[in-house]
């Protein structure tokens, strides 16, 4: 039971970290951002995430259950420590296996529950999302005004004001757009600022009220979390990168035990290939480990 | 040499047992760890000072699997692949402080001082470690319709001793190493695989019942048994366990 469930772990694993490097590209999130996008859409995935939920703790409590059976087997102890020449990394598998447990809480805190919605994060919007024929319009004579969007509904107010008239209609026209403007005053402050990805498909780093003003006026516009531009932000500080790199030391300790030991419960190795099953595990183990440890790592030291 | 020996000493199975403290001297470095008790139990009773320690011994050849201690935290002391009856004493340096412990393990209650029961082994056996035919007598190896390296795995497993260091080592108590032992010396060969499948189910159905811990693969029984009962026989147990899920063609 551990060990088929932990499998299926190890298997997420090396796909959550492969999918982590696309943080690493130097395209202002274009790849990491698509593929967010894909997970967050496609439906097999979201049933996915919840079996993985499910297999995780169910993990842990299975684990938990075996660890205190396992100690009613022996209610008198021995005086001596053991000296055994043993795997020290089994003995260690619960108390691991706990801490990973208190590192995923912080994970989740930092990562996953921005996307449920329960802490405040970054976002992110797809630009073909936010164009209809009244923005292009607006933007185009704010273009050959040289003015910003803003500025430009404020001038024609204004105009409207001098030249007297209460014309509804205009007043109206003006009131339906304002939120549109503002969206535009977003999309412009992305532009200036650089927060846009290289392929110009995505808007990054809105806060929580820019999020709100876009739903508002595109309330189909799927605004994403931000997960590129929280990465970046989030391992610049150096108590988060100490923290999630205390969080790969564990898990190496954890997944060098994990790999063979599937195996060995499953029955699945034998005189053969077991230095093969150990070979493997341990290039499993370092490349997973590393491969999540360089994100924080080069990003914190990237200027 | 000269040693000090702390000993857990026990009235019996009830009482409330504690660590005793005995000085010995003029031990010779040739002699094994049980002579060394037998003297100290010489002097214990020849100066009337206690009771002897009782401790389980029988061939004193490391073939019967009836001694076995828990010496300074290791089972079976500080050697490998020996009994505690093989253990000698040039294995500890002069002057050394020697923790002398029974076996702890639910399944394995102390019945006095060292010796324990190991009487769960027995009723592992009983539920399945055995054939239910007479195969006649031992046949000429080469009549036997198996590779050699069957043949030998079998006999690699079939050393086991049922000492129960493998138990006592386990940080679970777990007793696989041994069972594992039993079912690859009895089903690798044909005369045993027949009633392969029953067996393996029976047995562990058994070791469970009786309070052993479950493995954790920590392999402390394979560095421990003096025997070097390779974990892969534990491999086996748990690949043919979910064999037998699927395996067994009967209704009960
Ligand atoms: S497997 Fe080894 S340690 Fe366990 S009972 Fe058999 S001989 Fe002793
Ligand atoms: S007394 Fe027989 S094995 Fe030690």
């Amino acid at each position: 039971m551990v060990a088929v469930l932990g499998g299926f772990l190890l298997i997420f694993l090396l796909f959550h970290m492969s999918a982590n490097l696309l943080i690493l590209l130097n395209d202002g999130g274009a790849a990491y951002s698509a593929f967010c996008n894909f997970m967050g859409k496609t439906i097999a995935i979201r049933v996915m995430e919840v079996v993985l939920f499910g297999a995780l703790l169910l993990h842990a409590v299975v684990a938990l259950w075996l660890a205190a059976t396992n100690r009613m087997s022996r209610p008198v102890g021995y005086h001596k420590p053991q000296k055994s020449k043993t795997h020290t990394t089994s003995k260690l598998m619960m108390w691991s296996g706990i801490l990973i447990f208190v590192c995923l809480i912080m994970h989740f805190y930092d990562f996953y529950m921005v996307k449920i919605g329960l802490v405040k994060g970054e976002y992110m919007v797809k630009t073909e999302k936010l164009q209809d024929e009244e923005m292009s319009g607006i933007m185009q004579l704010a273009n050959q005004m040289q003015m910003t969007p803003s500025d430009l509904v404020a001038a024609m107010k204004e105009e409207m004001a001098t030249m007297g008239g209460d014309d509804e209609e205009a007043d109206n026209y003006i009131e339906s757009i304002t939120a549109k403007i503002k969206v535009m005053d977003i999309v412009n402050n992305a532009y200036t600022n650089g927060n846009i990805s290289a392929d110009k498909k995505w808007i990054h780093r809105l806060n929580a009220e820019e999020k709100a003003v876009i739903k508002e006026a595109f309330p189909d516009s799927d605004v994403e979390p931000d997960f590129y531009y929280m990465a970046r932000k989030k391992f610049k500080v150096w108590h988060i990168v100490l923290g999630y790199l205390v969080f790969f030391a564990v898990l190496f300790v954890h997944l060098t035990h994990a790999f063979p030991s599937a195996f060995q419960t499953l029955g699945l190795n034998n005189y053969k290939y077991n230095r093969a099953i150990e070979i493997c595990g341990k290039i499993y183990t370092w490349v997973v480990c590393l491969g999540f440890a360089v994100i924080p790592i080069v990003i914190f030291l990237s200027e | 040499m000269h040693f000090t020996l702390h000993i857990w000493r026990q009235e019996n199975a009830h009482a409330k047992g504690h660590f005793e403290k005995y000085e010995i001297d003029n031990i010779s470095p040739d002699c094994s760890f049980l002579e060394m008790l037998d003297q100290l139990n010489e002097q214990l009773v020849g100066d009337k000072i206690a009771h002897p320690v009782c401790f389980d011994n029988d061939c004193r050849e490391g073939i019967c699997g009836m001694c076995g201690l828990y010496i300074n935290g290791r089972p079976h002391g500080n050697d490998d692949g020996v009994t505690t009856c093989q253990l000698h004493m040039r294995k500890f340096t002069d002057g050394d402080e020697i923790w002398i412990e029974p076996w702890r393990a639910k399944a394995f209650p102390v019945v006095r001082d060292l010796v324990v029961d190991r009487s769960a082994f027995d009723k592992i056996i009983q539920a399945g470690g055995y054939i239910s035919v007479t195969t006649g007598g031992v046949p000429d190896a080469n009549t036997i319709p198996i590779p050699k390296y069957v043949a030998d795995q079998a006999m690699d497993a079939a050393e086991c001793i049922g000492c129960g260091a493998c138990v006592a080592a386990c940080k679970n108590a777990s007793a696989m190493l041994f069972v594992g032992a039993k079912v690859s010396h009895l089903g690798l060969l044909p005369q045993g695989q027949v009633e392969h499948l029953d067996r393996v189910r029976n047995m562990i159905v058994k070791m469970d019942e009786l309070g052993f811990g479950g493995c954790t693969n920590t392999y402390a029984c394979e560095a421990e048994c003096p025997k070097q009962i390779k974990r892969q026989n534990i491999a086996r147990l748990n690949r043919e366990w979910i064999g037998q899920m699927f395996g067994r063609d009967r209704k009960n």
